[in-house]
């Protein structure tokens, strides 16, 4: 019963479409933290949550909420995955989908 | 040691609002120590005006600070201004309906409270930018000033909108810390108030529901309301409202000295010339770094701890200091110009100086024709 409670998994695999890019982040840290620890160009402005730049689209996986999404997204686009990775940590291994600021035209 | 020293520094809030309470509940002249350690504060904050330190990590790039500790102190800091409040309930039901309270006394009570609870102001804005409990905490603290809608309108308002007119926080050129105390409060709660309205409208919800958060936070600060009306009355009523006017007014005077007339493009990103910097010792170590606010604007989510100097934009003396020149507004405009002129020369980007001479040397320059 307390097997999963003390053998928590201190990091996870994040793989990141399109590109097909790998990282891994802590748990308890933020996916766009994460993105940008690694190096990426992950797309981000105020990272508190409110300007919305940093959305992407969580594939496969799951992830914590650290505030409500609705404030800053379409309920629509929240039912269908979409999240705020700097207000987002995971939960277990995570597939996402966004469109680094690299790959933009 | 050194461990020590960087986290028992951010302690003299928590002292002094514990030493208000106990003056409080002794009374008498005791009754006013918020007060006088107010005006101590002030003159240790322009003793110390030239020291400024940076932030303390180790060789490897670590803090000392101790997060465990830190969050158990602002945490611990939601109770501490409860009692503080019944501290003052306390003295007025015995100024009301037992009758061994001087007036005196419970005038130096009710602006002993305000001031200590508008100081304390500072902890609901450094858990405004945590998640969960630290947010609700922070609401909670805010609750006990009236003003729970800060925690949304400082997150999704203040810190997206910046320097910009969207902003109600940030104080434009040539206004005063009074108007500006009125019109940045009414502007975060209206904010809040349509951030849970489009949000509401958008999950198909009516606006008297548990998910309005701008409704509930005023709720959060019945209890104060039924404890004052209980304890005296018409006049713990009045007594709440002085309250709740100076901690509001202390909390917007930060924003106004944190902002004051700067400038940014619409669209551009936040950056470090975007806020004026108030990090001598005394400043720091009392409002727990909120006066480094050049880093913590574009570090949001940075511990205040770790927050440093980044050579942005600094009036060169403390909040204490400044708050007094605030309160005469000649004396801040003239005090003010020279960095504001600095701001312009040194730090604006062409775009914002643009909009410095659109709205404000033309402006001038029209007056003088007048």
């Amino acid at each position: 019963m307390f097997k999963n409670f003390f053998n928590k998994k201190k990091s996870f695999a994040v793989n990141i479409f399109p590109g097909d890019q790998e990282i891994s982040i802590s748990r308890g840290e933020t996916l766009l933290a994460g993105a940008l620890r690694s190096g990426l160009a992950w797309p981000h402005k105020c990272q508190v949550g409110s300007c919305g730049r940093c959305r992407c689209k969580i594939l496969e996986g799951k992830i914590r909420p650290e505030i409500d999404f609705n404030y800053v997204l379409d309920p629509v686009d929240v039912a269908s995955g979409f999240v705020l990775a700097c207000q987002s940590t995971a939960k277990t291994d995570i597939k996402v989908s966004v469109d680094l600021i690299h790959k933009r035209k | 040691m050194k461990k020590l020293y960087v986290n028992v520094r951010y302690l003299i809030v928590p002292v002094m609002t514990v030493t208000t309470i106990i003056g409080l509940f002794i009374g008498g002249i005791y009754a006013w120590i918020g007060v006088f350690l107010f005006g101590i504060n002030t003159i240790l904050d322009t003793l110390t005006k030239d020291i400024h330190l940076k932030a303390d990590f180790d060789e490897d790039g670590n803090s000392y600070g101790i997060k465990i500790f830190q969050y158990s102190v602002m945490y611990l800091m939601l109770p501490i201004f409860i009692i503080l409040q019944l501290a003052l309930a306390n003295n007025l039901y015995k100024f009301i309906y037992l009758e061994v309270l001087e007036i005196s006394e419970l005038v130096g009570s009710i602006l002993s409270c305000g001031l200590w609870a508008g100081l304390g102001i500072i902890y609901g804005h450094e858990l405004s930018h945590n998640k969960r409990e630290g947010f609700n905490v922070s609401r909670a603290i805010m609750a006990l000033s009236g003003a729970s809608h800060f925690t949304y309108a400082h997150v999704y308002n203040h810190h997206l909108d910046l320097g910009h007119e969207d902003d109600p926080a940030t104080a434009p050129r040539g206004r005063n810390v009074y108007a500006h105390a009125w019109l940045s409060h009414a502007g975060q709660s209206k904010f809040s108030y349509d951030l849970e309205n489009a949000k509401l409208k958008k999950l198909n919800k009516s606006f008297f529901s548990l998910q309005n958060k701008w409704l509930l936070g005023y709720l959060y600060s019945l209890p104060s309301i039924i404890l004052f009306v209980w304890s005296g009355g018409l006049v713990g009523v009045i007594a709440l409202f002085i309250v709740w006017v100076i901690s509001n007014f202390l909390l917007e005077a930060l924003n106004f000295m944190g902002h004051y007339g700067l400038i940014r493009e619409t669209g551009k990103p936040v950056e470090h010339r975007h806020s004026w910097d108030n990090d001598n010792l005394f400043t720091s170590w009392f409002f727990i770094e909120i006066g480094r606010q050049c880093d913590h604007h574009v570090r949001g989510e940075t511990y205040f701890w770790e927050l440093d100097d980044v050579k942005g934009p600094n009036y060169g003396i403390g909040y204490f200091s400044l708050f007094v020149l605030a309160l005469i507004p000649s004396l801040f405009r003239k005090f003010t110009q020279k960095h504001l002129d600095n701001w312009d020369q040194n730090y604006a980007t062409g775009a914002e100086k643009e909009i410095v001479n659109k709205y404000y040397v033309n402006e001038l320059l029209q007056k003088a024709s007048k």
